[in-house]
């Protein structure tokens, strides 16, 4: 569709389509309705993005996208511990994965990776949330009632990541593929050029 | 110099594109996203649900009023022996809709529709129909973060209305929240209402939190019950942002 476009203009259209699609997936989890929740949480889509991006795709741009859409995401949440580290992990795991090698087939494979995804990056984002709990770090220790905030405990981290993980890997790897087709027939356009 | 210039050939792109959304994305983060929030806001305003403030006190919960009325009078019996009683919210509230929900599932957040134009400002006091909701956390021109009391790292100082006895709540992540006593031997009941105390000087005090509903007094290191919060934190659509000023004495 893109191909008849004078190129540089349809080079344009297509960051332009990808920045307005990453944007769309970090805003989605603040989006709840019927289907996009289950239990209380939805599913993870800019990790979701981050996969599709980075499965056909080098080890650096992998590891870019990560960082980038982590950032956007501690922006909207709150950036201690940072999203950026695990999306990136999750970006570079994807792409050294190189699917394509071994499996043709994209959209249960992509769920799969999608699944396996969410739960490496949650235990990350627990580690993060240990570490930074045993170090009490940012938090005014000592105080007690008159402080908004204080550490989580150990259980509280562990028991959440239990709690989350499963439910928003399943979740999103259903919805994995809904985004994946989407993306890959957008990107399908800058690959092949004819 | 030809080696460089092959290698720009080969990698400028890459490493121009990478930088540009990498800084990108970092300012992003370090102005916390306003931009995003603001852009959110604006494409999603046509949802935005409206807020009537009239129909809403016409239908607000019972229970809450039910639950005011029991602190009033335990308040009225007590007034002379607190001095903390002293601090109420001042005016009134700035209605506002919930317009997002936590970005990940490590953070019990809201997104409200009203911000610094609206004059919130951070720290204020979020309520909601059956009680308090949270906190302001960070603000934009148009919008507003709110740290939600359910979120594991939110404290309120909290007291039984019946008894008086003062403890710390603590967020699970759900509806249902963790107070710890201060007391050994606290003197708690299935079913008491949870008020904020008047200790706590983040929260106005007697502000309907919720209602015990398990009590585990053998629990280390402090006696515990769980209490299920009265406002719906789930199921929330909008929320009246109070400005509270906070005391600036020192709390315990």
């Amino acid at each position: 569709m893109l191909n008849q476009l004078n190129p540089r203009f349809r080079l344009t259209a297509l960051w332009a389509g990808t920045v307005v699609s990453a944007l769309l997936c970090v805003w989605a989890p603040w989006l709840r309705g019927p289907g996009l929740e289950l239990a209380g949480l939805t599913a993870d889509w800019p990790l979701m993005w981050v996969v599709c991006w980075s499965v056909r795709r080098p080890l650096w741009q992998g590891a870019v996208a990560g960082l980038a859409m982590g950032m956007l995401q501690d922006s909207l949440s709150f950036g201690q511990p940072t999203h950026a580290f695990s999306l990136m992990v999750v970006g570079i795991l994807t792409a050294r994965l190189q699917k394509q090698r071994y499996m043709r087939e994209d959209f249960i494979s992509v769920a799969l990776i999608v699944f396996g995804m969410v739960v490496v990056s949650s235990s990350l984002m627990a580690l993060q949330w240990s570490l930074l709990s045993s170090l009490s770090f940012g938090w005014d220790a000592g105080s007690g009632v008159g402080v908004g905030e204080g550490p989580r405990s150990l259980d509280s981290i562990w028991f959440n990541h239990q709690r989350t993980t499963l439910t928003s890997a399943i979740l999103s790897s259903l919805w994995a593929p809904a985004l994946y087709l989407p993306l890959r027939l957008w990107w399908q356009q800058e690959q092949d050029p004819e | 110099m030809s080696g460089i210039r092959r290698w720009w050939k080969q990698y400028g792109l890459g490493v121009t594109t990478s930088s540009l959304v990498l800084l990108s994305a970092w300012g992003i983060r370090q102005t916390q996203g306003a931009w995003l929030a603001e852009t959110y806001r604006w494409a999603t305003q046509i949802w935005h649900p409206v807020v009537d403030y009239q129909t809403v006190i016409a239908q607000s919960a019972s229970q809450e009023l039910r639950a005011q009325v029991a602190e009033l009078q335990n308040q009225n019996r007590q007034l002379r022996q607190l001095l903390d009683f002293s601090e109420q919210i001042e005016g009134e509230g700035i209605p506002a809709a919930v317009i997002g929900r936590g970005a990940d599932q490590w953070w019990q957040q809201a997104t409200l529709s009203r911000g610094s134009n609206h004059g919130v400002k951070t720290g204020d006091v979020v309520m909601a129909p059956g009680g308090l909701v949270g906190r302001v956390q960070h603000i934009t021109p148009n919008t507003s973060r709110v740290l939600l009391i359910s979120d594991p790292t939110s404290r309120v100082g909290v007291m039984l209305s019946r008894s008086r006895q003062m403890g710390v709540l603590r967020g699970t992540g759900s509806q249902m929240a963790v107070l710890e006593f201060f007391d050994k031997e606290p003197s708690v009941e299935v079913g008491d209402t949870i008020v904020t105390s008047g200790l706590s000087s983040l929260y106005p005090a007697g502000v309907v939190v919720g209602k015990v509903r398990a009590v585990d007094l053998d629990a280390s290191p402090a006696p515990q019950a769980v209490i299920e919060l009265s406002a719906p934190l789930g199921l929330l659509e909008w929320g009246l942002i109070y400005s509270y000023a906070q005391s600036t004495e020192p709390t315990l």
